[in-house]
C-alpha cells in the first residue's frame, strides 16, 4: 500500500515521485518517436512518387493493408515468416506499379488534371472492399515475428519495448539507406533528375518511364514494411487499418516539406511526439485531432513545410 | 422525366395488384403462422446472422414437433439477407412489411441495420423481435417507455455496463476507465462511472481512443500515472488486444476488465498468452458447469441438426459461451414470440404484444424471462456474469468469477 504522506514528506518519496514524472514523459516521447518513424516511412513513400510524377497516391493506405492481410494469409497457410513477409512487402511494390498504370498514368495525359486524386482514392476503396469480401471485415491476428509485446530492454532506467525499438531501428535504417541511394546511386540521381524536370531528363537519355515505375515500387515496399511494423505493434490487421496511417503519413510529409527525406523524417517524428505529449498532458481525446490541427496550421503559415523550399515556376 | 413518371406509375400498379393478390391469399392461408426475418446470412458478420437463422429454425422445429401454435404450423415464410448493411436491411424490411401474411418480424443482427429499420417496424406495429442489437434505444427510444411492438433479446449496453460497474466497484478501489470514442464506448463508460459512483467509488481517470488506433501509449501511461488498480475498458476485441499489449509494454500489471469484446476471437488471438487474468462480462448460461435443462435441450437439438461447427465452438462436449449471443438469443426470441401468439390465441399485433408482456418466469435458454408493459428487454444484469481467463497447465480457459 502506498501511503500518501511518505510520498510527499520523505526525501525518498519525493525522489520517487520525480522519477515517475520523468518515466511518464520518457515513455510518451519514446512511443511518439517510434510511431512517428513509421509515419515518416509512409511520408517518404508518398514523397518519392510525388517527386517523379507530381501526384500523391491516396490509395497507399489500402495497398499497405492489402500487403499485410496477404502476409497474414500466407502465414496462416503455413508459410514460414522469412518467406511470407518479403512476399507481402513485394506484393505492395507490385500493387503500386498497378496503381501507377491504371490510376495515375492515364490521368496525367490530360495536362493539369487533378483526376488522380479521385482515381487513387477509388483504387484504395476498391482494394478495401475487395479484401473485406475475401477475408471479412473483422480484425485478423498478426503473429509476433521477432519480439513479442513482453520483450523489453532497460535504457537509462526506463523500460523500453523491444518491438518499438525494432520499429524505430528499422525505420531509421531504411530512411538513411533511401537517402544514400538517392544521393549516391545512378538510379537515385535519375530519380532526382526526373523530379527536377522530366522533359530535360528524357532529353538527357534518362529512361523516365522506368524511373517512375521504380519510384512506385520503392514507395510500395516502404509502405509494405510500415504495414508489417504497425501490425507488430497492434497485433491485428483489418481492411480499414491502412487509411488512417496514410493520412498521418501525408500530414507528416506536408509538415516536414513534401519531397524531402529529412523533412519526412522530422515531420513524422515530430507529429508522433506531439500526438503523444498532447495525449499525455492535455487529453487523449485531443490526441486524435492533433494531426489535422498541425496540417491546418502548417498550410496556413508555411505551406512548403518545415524543410521545403518554395516552388517557383519559370515562365 | 416523362419516362420516369411512367415507370413510377407502372410500379405503383404492380404493387397494388400484388398487394391485392396477397390479401386474397392471406384469407385462404389461415392454417399456418408465417413469420419473416432479415439478417446477415452471408458476409463477414454472418456469425450473428446465420447463427440467428439457425436459432429461429430450431425454435420453429420444436414448436411444430409439438403440434404448432394452437394447431397451426409455423413457417419462416420470408428469409432475406442484409449482410448487416443498413441500406439492404431497409429494402428487406420494406419487403417484409409489405407482405401482409407475416404475423411477426425478426430483425437484423446488429445495431447499424437495426437502427435503420426500427422506425419502420415500429410504425407498422406487428411484433418485432430484436435478437442482437445492443443499443438500448432500439427498444426504448427515449430511455423511458418501450416501443409497444418491439422486444429485445440482445445483451443491452446498459445491462452490460451495470454488471461491469457493480463488479469493479466491489473489487477495486481506483478504477481507470478507457473507452472507444463511439456512442457505444462513451455511453458505456458513462454508465459504468455512474454505477461506481452509486457504489461509493470513483474513477481515477477516464481516457478515450479511436476505434482501431495504432498506439494507445498515452492512454495507458495516463491510467498508470493516475495509480489505477484496474483498467476497465469498453471496446472491441481487436482494440482490447492493443490495450493489453500496451499494458504489458509499460509494465503495468493490473487486471483488465472489459465488455464482451474481451471474450471475442480477435482479442484471444491477438493478445495470445496475455489474455490470462483478463475479465469480461457475458451472458453466463453456457459457462455454467452443468447446463440448465433448457440450455441442454437447445444444445442437443443444435448438435443433432448442425453438428459441432464454428457456432458450436472447439469443444465437442459443450457449446461455446458466445453461442448465447449468436444462436440461442434468436432461439429465445422466436420461442417467446410463439408463446405470445399461443397465449393471445390470435395473430392480432396488439393481442400478441399484450400476451408477451404478460409472460412471467418463462425459462428460456439464456435466462428466465419476465416482461411487462414497461420492460421489453429479456436479458437482465442477473443473467450476466464476469468471466476470467485462467491458465491451467498450458491451456487457457474461461471460468465464471464468483463474487
Amino acid at each position: 500500500m502506498r501511503d500518501p504522506l511518505t510520498l510527499t514528506l520523505s526525501p525518498e518519496g519525493r525522489g520517487k515521485k520525480k522519477d515517475d514524472a520523468m518515466q511518464f514523459v520518457l515513455q510518451l516521447v519514446f512511443a511518439g518517436v517510434c510511431v512517428g518513424a513509421v509515419y515518416a516511412l509512409i511520408a517518404m513513400g508518398l514523397s518519392l512518387t510525388f517527386w517523379t510524377t507530381r501526384t500523391l497516391n491516396f490509395g497507399q493506405g489500402s495497398l499497405l493493408m492489402t500487403a499485410s492481410v496477404a502476409t497474414v494469409a500466407m502465414l496462416g497457410a503455413g508459410m514460414p515468416a522469412a518467406l511470407a513477409v518479403p512476399l507481402g512487402i513485394l506484393l505492395a511494390g507490385g500493387l503500386m506499379v498497378v496503381a501507377e498504370r491504371i490510376a495515375i498514368r492515364p490521368l496525367l495525359k490530360s495536362g493539369d488534371s487533378m483526376g488522380w486524386v479521385v482515381s487513387t482514392l477509388g483504387l484504395g476503396i476498391f482494394l478495401q472492399g475487395f479484401v473485406s469480401s475475401v477475408f471479412g471485415s473483422q480484425a485478423i491476428a498478426f503473429p509476433s515475428l521477432v519480439f513479442d509485446s513482453l520483450d523489453s530492454v532497460d535504457v537509462a532506467g526506463v523500460q523500453v519495448s523491444s518491438q518499438y525499438l525494432a520499429v524505430l531501428g528499422l525505420s531509421l535504417t531504411l530512411m538513411v539507406a533511401m537517402e544514400l541511394f538517392l544521393r549516391r546511386s545512378a538510379w537515385g540521381r535519375a530519380v532526382r533528375a526526373v523530379s527536377h524536370d522530366a522533359d530535360a531528363a528524357a532529353l538527357a537519355g534518362i529512361p523516365v518511364r522506368r524511373v517512375i515505375v521504380l519510384s512506385f515500387v520503392a514507395s510500395g515496399v516502404l509502405a509494405g514494411i510500415a504495414g508489417v511494423m504497425v501490425a507488430q505493434i497492434t497485433g491485428t490487421v483489418d481492411p480499414s487499418f491502412g487509411f488512417n496511417l496514410m493520412v498521418l503519413g501525408f500530414v507528416a510529409a506536408v509538415f516536414g516539406g513534401m519531397g524531402n527525406t529529412a523533412g519526412a523524417l522530422v515531420g513524422g517524428i515530430a507529429l508522433g511526439v506531439i500526438e503523444k505529449l498532447v495525449g499525455g498532458y492535455v487529453s487523449t481525446a485531443a490526441e486524435h485531432g492533433m494531426a489535422f490541427a498541425i496540417l491546418m496550421v502548417i498550410l496556413a503559415i508555411r505551406p512548403q513545410g518545415l524543410f521545403g523550399r518554395k516552388e517557383f515556376t519559370k515562365v | 422525366m416523362h419516362r420516369r413518371s411512367v415507370i413510377r406509375l407502372l410500379g405503383a400498379a404492380v404493387t397494388l395488384t400484388s398487394a391485392l393478390a396477397l390479401s386474397a391469399g392471406s384469407a385462404a392461408a389461415q392454417d399456418t403462422i408465417k413469420i419473416g426475418m432479415t439478417s446477415a446470412l452471408t458476409g463477414p458478420y454472418n456469425e450473428y446472422g446465420e447463427g440467428g437463422r439457425r436459432g429461429v429454425e430450431l425454435a420453429i422445429e420444436k414448436w411444430n414437433a409439438k403440434g404448432g401454435i394452437n394447431g397451426k404450423t409455423i413457417e419462416l415464410a420470408m428469409l432475406l439477407d442484409d449482410q448487416l448493411v443498413p441500406d439492404r436491411a431497409v429494402q428487406n424490411m420494406r419487403r417484409l412489411l409489405d407482405n401482409k401474411e407475416l404475423v411477426a418480424i425478426i430483425g437484423p443482427a446488429g445495431s447499424g441495420p437495426t437502427l435503420a429499420v426500427i422506425e419502420m417496424a415500429a410504425a407498422d406495429g406487428r411484433p418485432y423481435m430484436n435478437p442482437v442489437a445492443q443499443t438500448p434505444t432500439v427498444t426504448y427510444p427515449d430511455g423511458g417507455k418501450p416501443r409497444p411492438n418491439v422486444f429485445s433479446f440482445a445483451l443491452q449496453n446498459d445491462v452490460e455496463s451495470t454488471v461491469l460497474g457493480r463488479y469493479v466497484a466491489s473489487q477495486f478501489k481506483k478504477p481507470g476507465l478507457v473507452h472507444e470514442s463511439t456512442a457505444y464506448g462513451v455511453s458505456g463508460a458513462d454508465m459504468i462511472a455512474k454505477e461506481l459512483k452509486a457504489a461509493g467509488g470513483a474513477v481515477v481517470a477516464t481516457e478515450t481512443y479511436n476505434q482501431r488506433a495504432q498506439d494507445v501509449t498515452a492512454q495507458i501511461a495516463r491510467l498508470q500515472r493516475a495509480g489505477a488498480d484496474v483498467v476497465v475498458c469498453v471496446g472491441l476485441g481487436a482494440d482490447l488486444a492493443v490495450i493489453r499489449r500496451t499494458m504489458a509494454r509499460l509494465n503495468f500489471n493490473v487486471p483488465l476488465v472489459a465488455s464482451n469484446g474481451a471474450l471475442s476471437i480477435p482479442y484471444q488471438e491477438a493478445a495470445g498468452d496475455l489474455v490470462t487474468g483478463t475479465r469480461g462480462s457475458m451472458v453466463y448460461v453456457f459457462g455454467e458447469e452443468t447446463l440448465n435443462p433448457a440450455a441442454q435441450g437447445f444444445a442437443d437439438a443444435y448438435k443433432a441438426k448442425y453438428g459441432t461447427d464454428r457456432w458450436w465452438g472447439n469443444d465437442p462436449q459443450r457449446p461455446q459461451i458466445f453461442m448465447s449471443l449468436s444462436v440461442s438469443n434468436a432461439y429465445d426470441a422466436a420461442d417467446v414470440l410463439f408463446e405470445g401468439i399461443k397465449r393471445a390465441n390470435s395473430t392480432d399485433p396488439k393481442a400478441i404484444a399484450t400476451a408477451i408482456e404478460g409472460i412471467q418466469g418463462l425459462r428460456g435458454v439464456n435466462a428466465t424471462y419476465s416482461f411487462s408493459a414497461t420492460k421489453h428487454h429479456a436479458i437482465a444484469p442477473e443473467d450476466v456474469a464476469i468471466f476470467e481467463y485462467v491458465k491451467s497447465g498450458d491451456k487457457i480457459g474461461l471460468t465464471i468469477v464468483r463474487n
